[in-house]
Order: C-alpha cells, then structure tokens, then sequence
C-alpha cells in the first residue's frame, strides 16, 4: 500500500515569529499508520529529528533552491528511500540519527526501564544516546538480548552516556 | 542536499570506563535463595525469643542463647548478607560476580553449617559443632574466594570496595576464632592412641595443640572477640560501605566527601584491630579502641548527614527509614559499647543485663532493622527484574512500589521500633514477660514482612502483564512510544524545535 503524505508548511509561522512545534506535534500525533509527514521549513529542524525519532519516525531531508528545506517524516523507513535524493540512500548512507535520552536524576530502576522503552521504538538506523547518572550495569545483558550492542563512557561530571545501537 | 545530525558529546575518553554488553549480576534466584532462608531463620529466631525470654532474662553465656545468637547471626544476618552481597557487589563495583555456580555451592553449605550449628549449640555437643562449624567454614571460604576474585576485576577501586575486602577478611578471622573457640572446647582422647604420622592423627594432634594454646585466652573475652569481630567487621562493615553505594542511588545523592568516606572505614578497621586483640586478652586498652571505632561510626554519620541533605528526593519512603533508624540505633549501642569497654567494671546482674540489651540492640536494633529496609529494595528489585525484565518497553509493567502494601511496611516499621523499645527495657530489667510482649511484638513484625514478600514473590507465579496498546483517540492512531506512553510530550520535546 502507498503511503500518503500530509504536507505542513511552517515557513510562514516562522517568518511571523510564530513557535510551530504544537502545530507539528498535534499535525504528527493525527497521522494514521500509513501517512507519512512532509514539512517545509526554512531551515533543518535537526531538533525535531529527535524528538520524532522517539515515536518511531525515520525521516529524509533535503534543501531546496529557495534555501528552504523539505523533511519527509515516515514510520516506514523503505518508503523513504524513494524520496531520497538521486543517488543517495539516506538510512543506508548518511550517518546514523542520533536519539538522545536523559535518563537522569530517576531512583532505579526507572532509568533502565526509560531506555528499553526507547529502544522499542529506535528507528532502524539510528542510534540511542542515553544519559544516567551511573553505569547501567542490569542494562547491558536486557540490550544484547533484544539484538543491541552498547557501550557506555564516562563524562566529566561523573554521569554517563551508554550508546546503543543495533547489532 | 540530505543528511542527518550527530551529536559528538564531550566525552572524557576513559579506556576503563568501557563496559562490555553482557550480564555483570548472578540471575535473580541465586540472591533469592539466601535471602528466602534468612527470612525464614528470623522468623524462627523471632518467635524463640518470644517463646523462651529467659534467653535474654538470664545471662548470655549459656547454651541456649549461643544457639539462638548463631540462629540470628549465621541463619538471618550472614545469609540474607551474603546473597545480598552477590547481587550489590559487581553491580555497585561496576564488574562481574567471578563464579555463580560456587555461589550455589555455599549456599548448601551455608543451611547445612548454620542449622546443624544451632542444633548443635542447642544440646551442647561441642564436637559436632565444631564438624558444622567446618562444614559452615568451607562455605564462607567459597564466599571469600569467589567476592574476593570478583574484587580483583574492580575497574576502579573505591571505599566500598575497601569496605568490602575488609568485610571478607573480618568475616574470615571471625570463622576461624569461632573454630578455634570450639576446638578448646573439645576433648582430644583419641590423640593418645593415634599416630602424629597418619593423616587423622596429625589433625587430631593439631586440634589438641589449637585447644592448648586457645586455653591460655579467657573464655568469655574470647567469645566477645569473636562477637565483635564478626559484628563490627562484617555486618557494620558492609552496611556502612554499601550504604556509601546506597543511599545515593535510593535518594538521588552523592557522597559528599570521598575523604570522610575512606576516613570512616579507615577508623573502623583500626579500632576493630584493637578492640579485637584488647577485648581477647582484657586488656585496659579496650576503651581506646572503643573510642576509635565509635569515632570511625560519627564520621560515617556524619557523611551520611550530608549525604542526605544534599538529596534531591526529598521524601524518605519506609524502606530508608527502617534503614536510617536502625543506623542512629548505632547511637546508643555505641554508649553502651564504651561503657562496657571500662576495664574496671564489675560484672554483676546490672552490667551483665546490660550486655544482654548490647548485643540484643546491636543485632536486632541496628543490623537486623537497617537490613529489612534494604531487603525492601533488594527482594521487589529481584523479582522484577527476574519477571519483568524482558517484558519492559514491550508491555505494562508493574512498578517496584506497587509489588507489596505500604501500609504492611509502615505497620511493620512501628511493631519493630515498639518490639525493639519493650524489649530491650525488658531485658535490662530481667522481665520475662516484658520480654515475651517484645518478641510478640517483634514476630507480628517480621509477619508483616512475610506477608509483603509472599506479595512480591506472588509476581514470580502470576506476572502482571498487560498490552501496551492504549485506548485509542479519535483521529490518533496507536502509539506506543515513551512520549505518547505518558500521556504528554516531555518538557524537553516541547523545546527541541526551539533550539
């Protein structure tokens, strides 16, 4: 079946100085299972990537003549591959999205279950950067047996961030 | 043009700080079984000092009240600590239990020593004492061997760690004064008739020797020694390193002062040291090292005082104050210690019964009512994560709170407190009905325990599992991520456009 697309255009509210994000979020949170999303904005919204990567979207993006840029947001990560760019595959060339997660300041074991939630939802090529306040250690072993590798480095605070990714 | 952003964070690039993706805690079951015994030797231990008060009306120096310290002691406090142990230990030092499967071993050995000890204590057959006692030793000596492999992959050494090793090397000279104890108190006839040559007959010589040279040591200083020894150095030990791991986590905290940390276990090890060999040999001295111990205690409340006001979760559930209560019980069983150290204090029916109220305060007021605080966090903890761990993001889960009644926990928390406050008076002043109103109070207690953790373990046998699948809103098809999971965008979604 061929997904339909829902096109938002907030390069107006922008330009008006008008904040888009509930306009995007309420246009995202209405779209059935096979409709994709495609925004026009004037510039990336690198952000929003994100933050729809959370609910499971991949997405293409592409600058257009007019310096604007049209993102294509879409739960199925093949149909966007005919919306890439000629001669590029975006989910197999570009670098992975990355999916930040601040897992901290939560008594345990609220900060595991917080990141196996996200990886339920990681989109296929992109990466979980979860932040916590100590080493994950019961994670590991949950990650590798749902197929995810991970490695956690310490920060100069003291904190952690543990990068997960699919094998 | 197309891409996608990434994010380099600033990392310090730490070749340790690396962890590898695989299981670094024993399954949740190994941890389970000790801990279950335990429960179930407190239980037992409850209900003797409700049924037999004179154990705490009469002085401790007699058969029964070593059998029912060594119930409580290796029964209750060494099993639930030892499991515990298996489980906090590479979780909290960040590597790997070395050998699950010689955990499962000492755990045969543990129930066989401790209970046929017990028994044994309780009809006073010395020798087969000292056979469990043996049996009990091979277990603790896997116990040592096993954390203390794990000790040696330590990426980072910390002051729990020190607070651990110090407890495994305490807990061992502990069982090895223990044995010797019970070997002056043997009889060696058959040394006259065996040979020094064969392999029986060498160790029966050697048995003698041990008892000749134990002989030359005061009976009662040797067992308050050992007493100490195993208290203060294991179970005080422990507490006071894991909580440095502990409280933290639990409250949202940090150690305020490494310094004041490795101070407090720093002292607690000299005072031990010399509390140990001073009490032996009824040295003067005792008070000193008394005081250096107590000393080591003040700076570790002091640091967990700090620890504690810089929380960032204000509210203490019932579970810290079991824990935090029984930590300022250290208060008055510290005075009591002092006291008691006086070198020229006579030895009568007030001192005597103080003694009684010492110890009963030191094992059941401090280390008994802090541990059944971090049981729980540790049994709901076990159980979830044995149940519901691969279910986590893909179903409802239950949360840790909502596995067991509060209302049996707080309940639990007052019949404690009260069973500890009636029962220590009581003791002091010999009455044995006081004491059997205590040890009611302290049984009903540890019922409201069991009754929680039949609660959590109910989990094990009927999970509650249930789809994620939300009620679906119009125009909004199923979503199951975190976000739409909660009801809301989190804070930091709504600014992310905005950046």
């Amino acid at each position: 079946m061929r997904e339909r697309i829902i096109e938002l255009d907030v390069r107006d509210d922008l330009r008006r100085g008008r904040e888009p994000f509930s306009k995007i979020m309420l246009t995202v949170a209405q779209l059935k299972a096979e409709e994709s999303l495609r925004l026009l904005a004037p510039f990336e919204p690198k952000p929003l990537f994100a933050v729809l990567a959370q609910q499971g979207f991949s997405y293409v993006s592409k600058a257009l003549d007019s310096g604007d840029f049209e993102v294509l947001f879409s739960r199925h990560a093949a149909s966007l591959k005919e919306h890439a760019p000629a001669g590029r595959d975006a989910a197999q060339s570009s670098p992975p999205a990355i999916v930040e997660l601040d897992a901290r300041g939560l008594e345990p074991p609220q900060p595991m279950v917080k990141i196996l939630e996200a990886v339920e939802t990681l989109p296929i090529h992109a990466q979980l950067h979860a932040h916590t306040d100590r080493r994950p250690m019961h994670l590991y072993a949950q990650l590798e047996a749902r197929g995810f590798t991970a490695h956690s480095e310490e920060q100069s605070d003291g904190t952690f961030i543990t990068h997960v990714r699919r094998k | 043009m197309s891409g996608v952003n990434s994010q380099p964070a600033a990392t310090r690039q730490n070749a340790a700080a690396h962890a590898p993706a695989t299981a670094n805690a024993p399954s949740g079951m190994l941890p389970l079984r000790f801990i279950l015994t335990g429960v179930l030797a407190l239980a037992v231990g409850m209900v003797w000092v409700a049924a037999r008060p004179d154990v705490l009306t009469t002085y401790h120096y007699n058969q029964y009240v070593i059998a029912l310290t060594h119930l409580f002691v290796l029964g209750w406090l060494c099993t639930v600590v030892m499991g515990a142990m298996y489980q906090l230990v590479p979780v909290a030092l960040e590597t790997k239990l070395h050998s699950e499967r010689m955990a499962k071993w000492q755990f045969v050995f543990q129930v066989v020593g401790f209970a046929g000890m017990v028994w044994m204590f309780w009809i006073w057959d010395m020798k087969q004492v000292g056979h469990f006692g043996s049996a009990l030793a091979v277990g603790v000596g896997l116990f040592v061997y096993n954390l203390a492999r794990t000790l040696l992959r330590v990426p980072r050494w910390n002051v729990v760690a020190t607070a651990v090793a110090s407890g495994l090397f305490w807990l061992s000279l502990t069982i090895l004064a223990g044995l010797s104890i019970a070997t002056a108190k043997c009889t060696y006839e058959s040394a006259e008739t065996l040979a020094a040559t064969s392999v029986l007959g060498a160790m029966i010589h050697g048995l003698r020797s041990l008892a000749m040279f134990m002989a030359r040591f005061d009976q009662l200083g040797a067992m308050h020694a050992h007493a100490h020894l195993g208290v203060v150095g294991f179970f005080i030990m422990v507490l006071v390193g894991v909580s440095y791991k502990l409280v933290p986590m639990f409250t949202l905290s940090e150690v305020q002062s490494k310094a004041r940390a490795a101070c407090s276990v720093a002292l607690l090890n000299l005072g031990l040291a010399g509390a140990g060999a001073t009490i032996l040999l009824r040295s003067p001295w005792k008070p000193l090292f008394a005081l250096v111990i107590i000393a080591g205690l003040a700076v570790y409340g002091w640091e967990l005082t700090q620890i504690l006001r810089a929380r960032k979760r204000r509210p203490l559930d019932w579970a810290l104050r079991y824990f935090l209560t029984a930590l300022a019980l250290l208060v008055p069983v510290s005075l009591m210690g002092a006291v008691l150290s006086w070198p020229t204090l006579p030895l009568n029916a007030t001192t005597g019964q103080l003694e009684n109220v010492y110890g009963f305060l030191g094992l059941i007021g401090v280390s008994s009512f802090a541990i059944l605080g971090m049981l729980y966090k540790i049994i709901p903890f076990q159980v979830w994560f044995t149940t519901y761990s691969q279910h986590i993001g893909r179903s409802r889960v239950p949360a840790l709170a909502d596995m067991y009644s509060a209302r049996w926990q707080a309940a639990g928390y007052w019949l404690f407190a009260a069973g500890l406050l009636v029962t220590s008076l009581a003791t002091f002043f010999s009455h044995a009905a006081g004491v059997r109103l205590g040890g009611l109070l302290l049984t009903l207690s540890v019922g409201t325990f069991i009754v929680n953790v039949a609660k959590i373990l109910h989990h094990l046998v009927r999970p509650r599992i249930t789809p994620l699948s939300l009620k679906p809103r119009p125009g909004v098809p199923t979503d199951t991520s975190p976000a739409a999971m909660s009801g809301s965008s989190s804070p930091k979604a709504e600014n992310a456009f905005a950046v």
